[in-house]
């Protein structure tokens, strides 16, 4: 039977890595609109479909997902006190995020369709 | 002075209760504690802990006005109005200012606070050189008053599974002492999301510490040395603030 136990110096990494990564893309992202305004719907697909720019939001939900997942996890093995709520709402969150990432994702994969 | 003081005898109360008193200060009041001892002799049955009376032991930690310190070091001229003393936060109180402290040495106990070295001892001792000493400032001055644990909140929710800012402090003195081998095994000791990874860099610990230590910076270059990076130099410290109004 496969344990499944929590990480410590992992989620810690993975929080800090995702939380440099959003800053950096967000300033680039700004920073992109900012120059180089893309007003039409065409324009603005066209550049969020771009591989590159793909890849970028992609990673950029990845991060945002496992920095809420630590984050949130974090707060339950704080406060929330009998294993079986703990399980049970990290359970939820897992799902909610897990069910987030797969729309994004969707969306994602129909711009570039 | 007027102080208002936690009470509690666990054969007659239900619960703790504040008692007000009001006592003259005389010329030789000069900290918390030399005014608490004088209390004592109007009201025998006040329980509290103290030793060395000048900072060194940490067994007069409790909390003042609300913030934690050591009565033996606390100027009165620096109290105003009603001066509020009250147990440790989060400590299982024993009676009035007495406080269970079991959890927190035995978290203490749980990082191994002595050497071990499997080589050989040398002749005479083992050396370090002055920069491996270094490594040692702002780690092994703690006197495990408590102050700091007692203050983080990380602590108050997980006492069993935290080990809290003042064993962490100490597993840092440890694993960068040159003399001592077992670094893996501390590091392995202190993976997991409870024991190293509840802190949320709060930093009650550094601002309460009567020493003037800073056991966040410790648990931060604990984190650090499970990356591989090396610690150089000691720990920052700070001069700690004198008794707040």
């Amino acid at each position: 039977m496969v344990k499944c136990e929590f990480t410590g110096l992992a989620a810690w990494v993975v929080q800090r890595a995702g939380a440099a990564y959003m800053l950096c893309f967000a300033i680039f992202a700004l920073a992109a609109i900012t120059v180089h305004p893309r007003p039409s719907y065409a324009e603005w697909k066209a550049w969020v479909s771009s591989d590159a720019m793909s890849a970028g939001i992609g990673l950029f939900l990845l991060a945002l997902l496992t920095h809420m997942w630590v984050g949130l996890r974090d707060v339950l093995l704080d406060y929330a006190k009998p294993e079986g709520v703990q399980r049970a709402s990290l359970l939820l969150i897992g799902m909610a995020l897990l069910s987030v990432g797969v729309w994004a994702l969707q969306i994602l994969v129909h711009a570039r369709a | 002075m007027k102080l208002s003081i936690s009470r509690y005898n666990p054969e007659l109360d239900s619960k703790p209760y504040m008692q007000d008193y009001e006592i003259a200060l005389v010329p030789g009041d000069h900290m918390l504690l030399d005014v608490m001892l004088r209390l004592k002799q109007q009201d025998s049955t006040l329980s509290f802990r103290k030793s060395c009376r000048e900072g060194v032991c940490g067994s007069d930690a409790m909390s003042i006005n609300g913030r934690n310190g050591l009565a033996c070091i606390t100027p009165v001229r620096n109290l105003r109005g009603t001066v509020v003393l009250r147990p440790l936060p989060s400590f299982p109180i024993i009676r009035d200012l007495v406080v269970d402290m079991t959890n927190f040495f035995a978290q203490y106990h749980s990082i191994k606070p002595w050497l071990e070295n499997p080589e050989p001892p040398p002749e005479k001792e083992r050396l370090q050189s002055p920069a491996e000493r270094d490594r040692l400032n702002g780690a092994y001055e703690c006197i495990l008053c408590g102050c700091c644990s007692s203050q983080c909140p990380s602590y108050w929710w997980n006492p069993a599974k935290f080990v809290g800012p003042a064993g962490l402090l100490q597993a840092y003195r440890f694993i960068v002492d040159s003399r001592d081998k077992v670094t893996d095994d501390r590091l392995k000791n202190l993976r997991g999301p409870y024991r190293l990874f509840r802190c949320r860099t709060i930093m009650n610990c550094a601002e309460v510490c009567p020493k003037g230590l800073e056991p966040s910076h410790a648990i931060e270059k604990i984190r650090s040395r499970m990356l591989n990076v090396e610690p150089s130099g000691g720990l920052d410290t700070h001069t700690p603030p004198p008794g707040r109004p």
